[in-house]
C-alpha cells in the first residue's frame, strides 16, 4: 500500500514536471508569434492575430520563402540519394561476404564521429575554389557524407532480421544482386527505410555551422542560417516575426514526428540499441 | 591451410558485387569527410593568412594555439559544458524513461510531446529560450519580478554564470528526449518476470530499481551517454544564437573559437584548433567503439 502512494506521487510530478518542461517554450513561441507585441505578458494586453505570419511570408526582402524552398530542396535530395546509396551498402555489408564486410561499417561509423568544425573549414576553400560556394551542391555533397552512416546503420540492422534463405532463393532462379534488392529486401525493409529517410531529411533540416559557413546568401542560406541571422532594421530583434518565422520552420518538422513518431523512435534506437 | 580457407570463404564474383554496392557510399564519405579532416591536418601545418605568402610552419600553429588563453577558456567551457549537459540529460532522461515505461492513462499523449523539442531545429530553440531569457521581454524575468524572487529584472545573459546556465537549460532542453528515447527501449527489453520474483522475494521499489533496472539498463545507458558527450563536445549552434559566446567570451566552445579564426582569415590557426577538437572527440569514439562492442554484432 505504502509502496503503491509513493510510486503514484512520483508518477504525477514526473507526468507534470515533463508536461511543462517539454511544452512550455513551444507553446511561448507560439503565442508570442501570434501576439501583436511580444511583452503582452508585461503589459497585460495584446491582440492576436496571424498578422506576424502575414508578415514574415510577405516581405520579400526577408527572402523567408526562398529559405524555405532551399531547406525543403537540400533535405530531400540528400534524404533520396542516401537512402539509395546506404541501402545498396547495407545490403552487401548486411548479406554478402567478402573481406572488409566487419572493418568497413566500423570505418563509415568513425567517420559520422567526427567534428564537424574539422571538416568545414576545408570544404570552404574547396567549394570556393570550384566556384560552387552558395550553391545548394555545396550543402548537398557533404550532407549526404555526413548523414550516410546513421542511414547505413539503421538500414543494416533491419536488413540483417530478413531471413538469407530469401536471397539464396532468388539467386537459385537466376534473379541478380540487385533485383534481390528491389524486389524483395526493400519492400521488407520498408519501414527501416522510411525510418532512416526521415532521420536524414530532419537532420538536413537542422543542419546549422555547414549551412552557415559554405553558404553567403537567399540562394542557398536555409532556414535555420535564415533565422540565426533575421535581424530587425535598427538592431531591435523583431520577436513576433522571428517567432513566426521560427514557428513556419518548426512545425513541419513536428507534425511529420508525431505522424511518423512509430518510425522515428524505430530509427532512433536501431542504430543505438539493436545492432 | 588456413589462409586457403579463408580464401575458399569468398566468391569472387560475389566479392566483387559487394565492393560495386559499397562504393558510392564510400566514396562521398573520403571524398566530403576524410579528405576534408587530412587537408584540415595538413593545412595547420602552414602559415594561411592572405596578405602573405603561404608558408610551411610545422607545429607553430599548435604552439600558438597552446599558448593562447582564449583556447584554454573555449576548452574549460566545453568540458565543463559537455558534463553538466550530460549528467543532466541522465537524470531527466532517467526520469523520464522510467515514467513512461510504466502503464497509466496520458501515457500515449506523453510519449508523443517529448518528441517536440527533439523535432524542432536546435536554431529555433536557441531563439525561443533567447527571448524567455531576454531582459526585457523575457518570460522568465517576468516571474521573477512578479513572484518576487528578486528586488529587479536579472540580465540572464549579462553574467558568465548566468550565461551558462542558460545554455545548460536550452541543451538538455532538446536533447533529453534522445536519452529518454533511447533509455525507454532499453527498459522495455527488460523482462517483467526479473521485477515479479523480486517483489516476492520482498525487494522493494527502490531496491528493485538498483538491483534490476540500473544493472540491465547500463549498456544501453553508456551508448547513449557517449552518442551525447560526442555531440556536446562539437556544441556550435546553440551557443553562436544564444549567447554568441559571450559575455566577453566566456561561453565560446572549441567549434566556435576555430569558426571565428576561419571567418578571421587565420585558416591555419583555425585548422590547428579544429585538429585538437577532432583529437578530442576521436579519442572518445574510440572509447565508445570499444564499449560499445561492436564487433561481437557481426559474428
Amino acid at each position: 500500500m505504502k509502496e503503491k502512494t509513493v510510486k503514484r506521487v512520483l508518477m504525477t510530478l514526473g507526468a507534470g514536471l515533463l508536461t511543462f518542461f517539454t511544452l512550455l517554450p513551444f507553446i511561448w513561441m507560439l503565442l508570442v508569434s501570434l501576439s501583436s507585441r511580444p511583452d503582452f505578458l508585461f503589459s497585460g494586453t495584446a491582440q492576436f492575430s496571424i498578422n506576424n505570419y502575414i508578415n514574415v511570408l510577405n516581405n520579400s526582402s526577408l527572402h523567408f520563402l526562398d529559405y524555405v524552398k532551399n531547406s525543403f530542396i537540400i533535405s530531400s535530395i540528400t534524404a533520396i540519394v542516401v537512402t539509395c546509396l546506404s541501402s545498396c551498402a547495407a545490403y552487401a555489408v548486411s548479406r554478402m561476404r567478402f573481406p572488409g564486410r566487419i572493418i568497413i561499417p566500423l570505418f563509415v561509423l568513425t567517420m559520422s564521429m567526427f567534428p564537424p568544425i574539422s571538416i568545414v573549414g576545408y570544404l570552404y576553400r574547396f567549394f570556393s575554389d570550384t566556384g560552387m560556394l552558395n550553391t545548394p551542391i555545396a550543402l548537398i555533397l557533404p550532407y549526404i557524407a555526413l548523414t550516410v552512416p546513421l542511414s547505413l546503420w539503421i538500414n543494416m540492422s533491419y536488413f540483417s532480421q530478413i531471413p538469407l534463405e530469401l536471397d539464396k532463393a532468388g539467386l537459385i532462379d537466376g534473379a541478380g544482386r540487385i533485383t534481390i534488392l528491389r524486389k524483395i529486401i526493400l519492400p521488407l525493409a520498408l519501414p527501416g527505410i522510411f525510418s532512416s529517410f526521415l532521420l536524414v531529411f530532419i537532420a538536413c533540416f537542422n543542419e546549422f555551422l555547414f549551412a552557415l559557413m559554405l553558404t553567403i546568401d537567399y540562394n542557398a542560406q536555409t532556414l535555420p542560417v535564415g533565422i540565426a541571422l533575421f535581424e530587425g532594421l535598427h538592431g531591435e530583434i523583431p520577436w513576433g516575426d522571428l517567432m513566426a518565422a521560427s514557428a513556419i520552420a518548426s512545425i513541419p518538422l513536428v507534425v511529420l514526428s508525431l505522424i511518423f513518431q512509430k518510425y522515428i523512435i524505430q530509427g532512433l534506437t536501431a542504430g543505438a540499441i539493436k545492432g | 591451410m588456413k589462409s586457403k580457407q579463408i580464401f575458399q570463404q569468398y566468391e569472387s564474383r560475389e566479392v566483387l558485387t559487394a565492393y560495386l554496392f559499397l562504393i558510392p557510399a564510400l566514396f562521398v564519405i573520403i571524398a566530403f569527410v576524410l579528405i576534408p579532416v587530412l587537408g584540415t591536418f595538413w593545412g595547420s601545418l602552414f602559415r594561411d593568412v592572405t596578405y602573405l605568402p603561404r608558408k610551411f610552419i610545422g607545429i607553430q600553429n599548435f604552439l600558438y594555439v597552446v599558448g593562447n588563453a582564449d583556447f584554454w577558456r573555449a576548452l574549460r567551457f566545453t568540458l565543463l559544458f559537455t558534463v553538466t549537459a550530460v549528467i543532466l540529460e541522465t537524470f531527466f532522461g532517467m526520469l523520464f524513461a522510467l515514467l513512461l515505461n510504466e502503464t497509466f492513462k496520458g501515457r500515449g499523449f506523453l510519449r508523443t510531446i517529448i518528441l517536440i523539442p527533439w523535432a524542432i531545429p536546435t536554431i529555433v530553440s536557441a531563439k525561443v529560450w533567447k527571448l524567455i531569457f531576454d531582459y526585457t521581454y523575457g518570460m522568465l524575468n517576468f516571474f521573477v519580478v512578479n513572484l518576487g524572487f528578486s528586488g529587479g529584472k536579472i540580465n540572464w545573459l549579462g553574467s558568465s554564470f548566468a550565461a551558462f546556465w542558460s545554455l545548460i537549460t536550452a541543451e538538455v532542453w532538446k536533447t533529453t528526449p534522445f536519452v529518454v528515447i533511447i533509455l525507454l527501449a532499453g527498459l522495455q527489453a527488460i523482462p517483467q518476470d526479473l521485477y515479479q520474483q523480486a517483489k516476492v522475494d520482498g525487494a522493494g521499489l527502490f531496491k528493485r530499481f538498483r538491483t534490476i533496472t540500473i544493472k540491465l539498463i547500463q549498456p544501453v545507458l553508456i551508448i547513449a551517454l557517449i552518442f551525447r558527450t560526442i555531440d556536446s563536445l562539437r556544441i556550435f549552434d546553440l551557443v553562436y544564437v544564444l549567447t554568441g559566446g559571450g559575455p566577453g567570451g566566456s561561453t565560446k566552445p572549441l567549434s566556435m573559437l576555430g569558426f571565428e579564426m576561419y571567418t578571421n582569415d587565420l585558416f591555419g590557426k583555425g585548422s590547428a584548433v579544429s585538429i585538437i577538437t577532432f583529437c578530442i572527440v576521436f579519442l572518445i569514439t574510440i572509447v565508445y567503439l570499444k564499449t560499445g562492442k561492436f564487433r561481437e554484432r557481426f559474428s
